[in-house]
């Protein structure tokens, strides 16, 4: 049972990194930074290297959200196994959709659900979910943005050229900007292997912690913290191309300073908060800043509905998940022909869903629609942009 | 409640991205200037460019330095 845990958390970790390349890498592929597979690649790297940097959000996952060990209630394999269960088939159902979604709420939802359904409502420590997951759920977007909305402020404002006799404006040549985007996309992936990766490790220590080969409160170990490394890069190299042809398209009229100064603040977010053990979404963050650089570049508008219908998203990826995960419980409860029944089930659902993807294949070959985009914006003039800028979906649309 | 740790995000977050992009900005605007066919700018500009993408470099590496356990214990 501990073994096919493992595995499912293991290909978890993988469907989390497949749908979230899009969060680091489609604003430089819709600017035509970096060429898609590039950048892929590069994201798949410094996933793996910042799931080695730090462990702090995998002991928040691993001893908190659940209460575990003799105090607690006693949290089982299976309890887990549901979990994950609910929390694949959510990311599953929205990589197929092509939403960007939220892999850890997914997560947390599949966990809470499956942890009520089989034990019951006592055993979710809320205190704990509130102060690590659903706080930092609101507040982290919001601290990204703001910060975004003043890093775009200030890298406009610092770059903006005027002839000092006529005021006339001169060519603004923030061409530099591109080149550091390279930089700060790499930033934002390196930030996402230390967050989201840490929180599969979390969950396989929970699981070795309930099966009762681990100390109750120690942190992750090595091999774990290895697995999910490359488990979570394999996923990023696989990557998630639906979801980078969705956000990409919606993405086409952010300008390079602007994508510049979003994932700067998205990777300084992330980084601080995972150093503070805080396992916040990097869908949700990347989302803040994006929105908020709208804010900060004149000329340019936030669709405010389209963010709200993400918003909405948002709030379903926990009950959603959550109540995937309470379904399995239930399976998995009656015994042994439940559990077979529950991965049967879940690998079918698993499968098929990668079949109806097939027939509508998205790869790299026509991601690149994106990269085209991207160039017509960058070589047309100003006016073809801003008339382009009325058809487009708005930047609010993801990331 | 930890609103303190959530101040903390908030201003290493600002200071974090700020210095990085205030920095990397000026160094598009130093190397736009050296860059101005038109005008004779001075000769240290392009250098004084360099030097602010060197900053900004050193900037994001010390934030990294300052996070990853293994280094600052």
């Amino acid at each position: 049972m501990v073994a096919l845990v493992i595995s499912l958390a293991l290909f978890f970790d993988f469907t989390n990194g497949f749908h979230d390349t899009a969060n680091a890498m489609a604003t430089p592929i819709a600017t035509g930074a970096i060429k898609p597979k590039t950048a892929v690649a590069l994201a798949a790297v410094l996933n793996l290297i910042g799931a080695f940097l730090s462990t702090e959000v995998a002991k928040t996952v691993s001893g908190g959200i659940i209460r575990e060990g003799s105090d607690g209630i006693q949290i089982t394999p299976e309890i887990i196994f549901a979990g994950l269960m609910g929390a694949i088939l959510w990311n599953m159902i929205t990589w197929l959709k092509g939403l960007p979604s939220s892999s850890s709420h997914a997560l947390f939802g599949g966990l809470i659900g499956a942890a009520i359904a089989g034990i019951g409502i006592h055993s979710v420590n809320f205190e704990s979910l509130m102060q690590k997951v659903i706080l930092p759920a609101i507040f982290a977007p919001l601290i990204a943005g703001a910060v975004a909305y003043l890093c775009t402020r200030l890298a406009y404002a610092l770059t903006s050229r005027h002839d000092p006799e006529t005021g006339d404006k001169l060519t603004q040549k923030r061409g530099g900007f591109r080149t550091g985007q390279i930089f700060t996309s790499s930033l934002v992936a390196l930030a996402h292997g230390t967050n989201d990766a840490q929180k599969t490790m979390g969950i396989i220590t929970l699981v070795l912690i309930a099966a009762g080969t681990q100390d109750v409160g120690s942190g992750p170990q090595f091999w774990v913290i290895a697995a999910c490394a490359f488990a979570i890069a394999i996923g990023t190299y696989a990557g998630g191309w639906r979801i980078i042809r969705t956000m990409g398209s919606g993405l086409t009229d952010v300008k390079p300073a602007q994508g510049f100064a979003a994932e700067t603040s998205t990777a300084a977010a992330i980084l601080s908060s995972s150093h503070l053990g805080f396992a916040l979404s990097t869908t949700q963050v990347a989302s803040g800043s994006v929105i908020g650089s709208g804010l900060g570049r004149r000329g340019s508008s936030v669709r405010w509905g389209t963010a709200g219908r993400i918003a909405i998203g948002w709030l379903f990826t926990l009950p959603a998940a959550g109540i995937m995960g309470a379904l399995t419980a239930w399976l998995v409860m009656t015994g042994v022909v439940g559990i077979v029944l529950a991965a049967g089930a879940g690998t079918a659902a698993v499968l098929y869903m990668y079949l109806h993807s097939k027939r509508s294949h998205v790869g790299h070959h026509n991601a690149v629609e994106v990269e085209e985009a991207g160039q017509a914006v960058r070589f047309r003039k100003k006016k073809a942009i801003a008339v382009g800028r009325g058809n487009t979906k708005p930047k609010g649309d993801l990331s | 409640m930890k609103w303190l740790e959530l101040v903390q995000v908030a201003g290493a977050t600002l200071l974090a991205a700020g210095s990085v992009v205030v920095l990397y900005s000026l160094g598009v605007r130093l190397t736009a200037i050296a860059g101005d066919i038109r005008e004779n700018s001075p000769s240290w500009i392009r250098p004084l460019a360099y030097a602010c993408f060197g900053l900004c470099g050193v900037a994001v590496l010390c934030g990294l330095y300052l996070i990853i356990p293994y280094f600052s214990g």
